[in-house]
């Protein structure tokens, strides 16, 4: 199990790196040039500061601004679709793996409709569906607004505030069905890595489907999917951005806010990209550990 | 055939077939009776259906016609069924199978913690008995990637046994060994059928199979061509198909 990051890879920079990394200074340079050459753009980078925390003046101390606040949102939102789309790539990947055909046929469907439709679309559909509909007939609004204050403060912490509930639960649900088939593949591809013999060892001491899954199947199989569903986190924080469509005041949907309102194009989309850049290399970092400490552990 | 008197049969298979998908016919109208505490070694050349054979005898093949009964239980589609007879029938298989993500002594605890509801103590103190019984007590805490094939392939034993089965299986459990390992385990075989445990042996390991087996059959595309006590089968082999593949193997 030699992964890309194993030691052995040589890290010189060769010839064509070097060519590489010149063209791409260049390119930077003429960037800034154009940016400075005539009409000079005058960057403003204090704007981000404000926008990241302002001061309270009445209550005397400072407070998350809105980039700051779409920040934790994006993260909220990345952790619970995340930990939703791992209980149904869980659940969907171990049907996808039974003989019975009606199993592999409905996690196929999933799976292909799921790939197969623009996110964006999916958001919509999900939303005015999921939004409308589903939530309207489980009464979430009223269950919501009939919360204590207590109750409220901890669903705005670990969620959104009661008002935005709604929307926000619509968003988890829509990016963890469209992140859950990627992982149902995972999971599947996972079980389907432990061999054939492991099965039959199983079968035949008789264990029962459910602890041949526990303590023989889904052990093995986490060696491949583990590293691999990090992984796909990744993909969740980035594909999260599309919510801002639906308003979820998310890092995206701020973003476009702040730009509305102060027109410093470069300074906050820079900004941004740096924020996801940092979310999701720390995601694709964990993954590596991960990756590096089992094939140790092999 | 005096060994076999029907009421003390501990397995009962009359009349299986077995096609797969594939529309190979692996079993062909196969019949026998196997008495308590005997041990009945099964030969064939490559691809003539002795794995599948004895994979149906705990359930891991089912059959298109016949019927299987161990112990009284009818090996039928009842879940319950199928389970109760898979406690009473441990299987060791040709490629160990240990489940390289535990220990020695976890592979061994974990059928009888799970299906038998067994304390985690008790357990571990039966584990170690049979552990001592295959010569391995010392590498219970091992993982099985630190154990040689011949080890692997003991501890596979001792994990077959661990829920007392009445009846093991062993599908060519030396044909993945290195010679100088195959010694040790075809000794913890002998040590178990002379202690009376009733056994089904698929092996290639002639010499062993004369000494070792009360009967022997030779299977050959499906079908049970010669069924005789092991001495008679492999000294004077009746049928003309036994004879060549004797001849060969020999
Ligand atoms: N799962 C399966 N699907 C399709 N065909 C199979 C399957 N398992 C076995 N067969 C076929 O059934 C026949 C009998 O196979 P089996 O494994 O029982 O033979 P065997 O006597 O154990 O051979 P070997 O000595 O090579 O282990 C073979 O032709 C084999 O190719
Ligand atoms: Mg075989």
């Amino acid at each position: 199990m030699i992964g890309p990051y194993a030691s052995s890879r040589r890290r010189r920079f060769t010839r064509l790196d070097i060519a590489l990394l010149t063209l791409l200074a260049l390119a930077v340079a003429w960037f800034i040039l154009r940016l400075y050459s005539g009409e000079a753009y005058r960057w403003n980078w204090r704007v981000i500061g404000r926008y990241m925390v302002r001061y309270d003046a009445a209550a005397g101390r400072w407070r998350a601004n809105v980039l700051l606040n779409g920040l934790l949102t994006t993260i909220r939102l990345s952790l619970w679709s995340g930990i939703l789309a791992t209980l149904i790539g869980l659940v969907m990947g171990v049907v996808a793996t039974r003989k019975r055909l009606i199993a592999r046929l409905i996690t196929r469907s999933y799976v292909e409709f799921a790939r197969n439709t623009p996110p964006l679309v999916l958001v919509f559909l999900f939303y005015y569906f999921l939004g409308d509909q589903i939530i309207a007939v489980l009464g979430l609004e009223q269950a919501i607004m009939s919360l204590g204050p207590v109750q409220r403060q901890i669903l705005t912490v670990i969620g959104a505030p009661p008002r935005q509930f709604p929307a926000f639960l619509s968003a988890v649900v829509t990016l963890a069905l469209f992140e859950g088939a990627y992982l149902t593949e995972i999971v599947r591809a996972g079980i389907e890595s432990v061999s054939r013999g492991q099965w039959e060892a199983a079968y035949a001491l008789g264990l029962s489907p459910l602890d041949r899954y526990r303590f023989v199947i889904l052990p093995q199989a986490w060696r491949v999917v583990l590293p691999a569903t990090v992984g796909q986190f990744i993909s969740i924080i980035k594909d999260s951005a599309i919510v801002a469509v639906i308003s979820i005041p998310e890092l995206t949907f701020q973003g476009l806010e702040v730009m509305a309102a102060t027109y410093r194009t470069f300074e906050i989309w820079i900004t941004i990209a740096l924020l996801y850049f940092v979310l999701s290399s720390s995601c694709s970092w964990i993954a590596h550990a991960l990756e590096r400490r089992m094939a140790i552990n092999r | 055939m005096s060994i076999s008197s029907h009421h003390d049969a501990i397995i009962t298979v009359s009349g299986i077939s077995k096609t797969f998908p594939n529309g190979v016919r692996a079993l062909d109208d196969v019949s026998v009776s196997i008495a308590r505490q005997e041990v009945l070694v099964v030969i064939g050349p490559s691809g003539s259906g002795k794995s599948t054979f004895l994979r149906c005898l705990n359930g891991l093949e089912t059959v298109d016609r016949g019927t299987i009964v161990v112990d009284g239980i009818p090996l039928d589609h009842d879940r319950s069924n199928r389970l109760e007879i898979r406690k009473e029938v441990g299987m060791v298989f040709q490629q160990f199978n240990l489940f390289p993500h535990m220990t020695v002594g976890e592979n061994i605890d974990l059928a009888q913690r799970r299906v038998r509801g067994t304390s985690a103590a008790d357990a571990r103190t039966v584990s170690l008995e049979l552990l001592a019984k295959v010569g391995l007590e010392e590498r219970v805490d091992s993982y099985p990637a630190r154990l040689s094939g011949g080890q692997q392939q003991r501890v596979a034993i001792a994990r077959a046994l661990a829920l007392r089965p009445k009846v093991m299986l062993f599908d060519e459990a030396t044909s993945a060994l290195d010679p100088e390992m195959i010694g040790e385990v075809l000794d913890v075989m002998r040590a178990l059928a002379a202690e009376g445990m009733t056994m089904v042996v698929v092996t290639h390991e002639m010499g062993f199979a004369r000494e070792v087996g009360d009967r022997a059959v030779f299977i050959d595309e499906g079908r049970f061509v010669e069924l005789a006590s092991a001495q008679r089968l492999f000294d004077a082999p009746r049928e003309d198909r036994t004879r060549a593949f004797l001849s060969k193997v020999l």
